[in-house]
């Protein structure tokens, strides 16, 4: 195992643990009041638009959509980590076989982990406050993560043997 | 060169932990497509105009002020949406956890645990992974019969808790990979040479993952900045509209439309990606495939073929509907294929080793 590949493989185990934990906290703690919530304030819209109050309907659809907004986001960031772990160990296993100079492969596979946690982070941080900082940094991740890719998937085809 | 830790009597299939994980992940994998396909087929689209349906209802009931019909049409919704959800949610996890099966069975000698540690972890992690997608599965049916709490059921708790279990051992192997990794003499792949067909599903892979990448970084980009009218403005024109005794078609074909779109691409983006990631982690079990070189060839490019093609047809849906569902669901039928050849090709690996005295 060389360094690019232990950089991908740890990362990507890594990912996957978070993913998996937060997954746990969020199906007991958010998922279900969240989804309630949604529903009620949609429903909310309908019967207050049914009382001539499209103010009130309106306020309710508002906070529909701002629900709808995080689940999404939530969801993006729990089901995007998962991916990118996965993603990460299957580089990984052959990111020394890349056609590249063991330099080059190393600073691929760091670039490749680094985005993998900066892209899913700036989409949980969408969620709150902080949203314009987390659309910067789902930015960043997601071009550093496209060059990465790039980078690997040309050297595949460099390689003429990929394994061993 | 670096050496390889792994050959194909040392690697994949050669502990019980590694099989267990091997063949347990294949299991997960084959079980979440076959459930992705028949959910496609039968519930996906009458789900959806059934939603479709209740919310047009609701809108109706607005003008004569009934609100009891809304909410009951709502709680209608909110069946059809579980429904759906979970089955989503049972094929996702399904497939991913099986993946991730498959890899650590890959890694199993790089893990620093004794061979009856690994066994153990090897068990938790595919009973839990197992339990998980049918539990998750089973939510919408068990609803909250028999429940010792009130807001969620047993079904939803038995998910969490096994999901739990999943991630204490992803934790475990991880420190037993930092555990390799410090120890002296931690070099070489765990890899053998892929092979001929090997080396096209990776590279297919590869170019599905590069292409989901730059789908989901496109389609991103234009949710945001360009789509319009969005979610939120459909629906409050529903509601005037309605209110003021107006007809609604307008906005609920504006609305369907939208979420047709939405859905299409989302499903687009996951299953490029989902794909390419099966197409590499097949790759990475050829060496122990035991089938004659001409049809690993011929199985490697039904699996390429079918992984491009089942992308392609979602997104075709837009211009020939159901026609290109039905192409994308027969992609997937032959995907399913493809993955039982190998793992019949695995199977007879087994026997080959068992015979030359290679499993410990």
């Amino acid at each position: 195992m060389n360094r690019e590949n232990r950089i991908l493989i740890l990362s990507g185990v890594g990912l996957l643990a978070l993913t998996m934990f937060f997954g746990f906290w969020y199906a007991v703690f958010d998922e279900h009041q969240t989804l309630n919530a949604m529903g009620y304030s949609l429903a909310t819209g309908f019967v207050e638009a049914a009382g001539s109050n499209i103010d009130g309907a309106y306020q309710a659809l508002d906070q529909y959509a701002a629900l709808a907004r995080e689940y999404r986001q939530e969801i993006h960031f729990h089901g995007h980590f998962a991916f990118l772990g996965l993603t990460l160990i299957s580089f990984g296993l052959i990111a020394h076989t890349l056609g590249y100079s063991e330099r080059l492969r190393v600073n691929a596979a760091s670039l490749m982990a680094m985005s993998a946690f900066l892209f899913p982070f700036g989409v949980f941080l969408q969620t709150g406050s902080l949203h314009e900082a987390g659309k910067i940094l789902a930015v960043l991740g997601s071009v550093g993560l496209v060059i990465a890719i790039l980078v690997m998937v040309i050297g595949i085809m460099r390689s003429a043997e990929t394994t061993g | 060169m670096t050496s390889t830790l792994a050959d194909t009597n040392t690697g994949l299939l050669s502990t019980r932990a590694s099989r267990l994980f091997a063949f347990g992940g294949i299991f997960l994998i084959v079980a979440g497509m076959l459930l992705g396909d028949v959910f496609a087929i039968f519930i996906l689209h009458p789900n959806n105009a059934r939603i479709g349906e209740n919310m047009y209802a609701a809108a109706m009931a607005i003008p004569s002020g009934d609100a009891d019909a809304i909410l009951r049409y709502f709680q209608e919704i909110g069946g059809f949406l579980e429904n759906r959800g979970t089955k989503v949610a049972a094929h996702t996890h399904a497939v991913a956890i099986g993946y991730l099966a498959v890899l650590f069975a890959i890694l199993q000698p790089v893990i620093g645990w004794s061979a009856e540690a690994k066994l153990r972890l090897a068990w938790t992690f595919v009973l839990s992974a197992t339990i998980l997608p049918f539990a998750i599965f089973t939510i919408h049916y068990a609803g909250l019969a028999f429940s010792p709490v009130s807001f969620i059921g047993w079904a939803s708790i038995v998910a969490d808790i096994v999901g739990l279990l999943a991630a204490v051992v992803v934790v475990l192997q991880l420190v037993g990979l930092w555990r390799y990794f410090r120890s002296a003499g931690a070099t070489g792949s765990v890899l053998p040479a892929l092979g001929a067909p090997g080396r096209l599903l990776l590279t297919g892979g590869g170019l599905l993952l590069l292409g989901g990448f730059f789908y989901g970084a496109a389609y991103a980009a234009y949710i945001e900045n360009l789509l319009d009218p969005g979610e939120l403005e459909i629906l409050r024109n529903i509601v005037s509209n309605a209110a003021a005794g107006q007809s609604v078609d307008a906005d609920f074909g504006a609305f369907g439309g939208l979420l047709a779109f939405q859905g299409i691409h989302r499903a687009t983006h996951a299953h490029v990606n989902t794909m390419g990631l099966l197409l590499m982690v097949f790759a990475f079990v050829q060496p122990y495939v035991f089938l004659s070189e001409v049809w690993k060839k011929r199985w490697a490019r039904v699996l390429v073929i079918a992984s491009f093609a089942l992308p392609v047809c979602i997104v075709l849906e837009f211009r020939f509907g159901l026609i290109a569902g039905g192409a994308a669901d027969i992609s997937g039928a032959l995907a399913i294929a493809a993955i039982l050849a190998f793992l019949f090709g695995l199977v007879r690996q087994t026997g080959v080793q068992d015979n030359a005295g290679g499993q410990s």
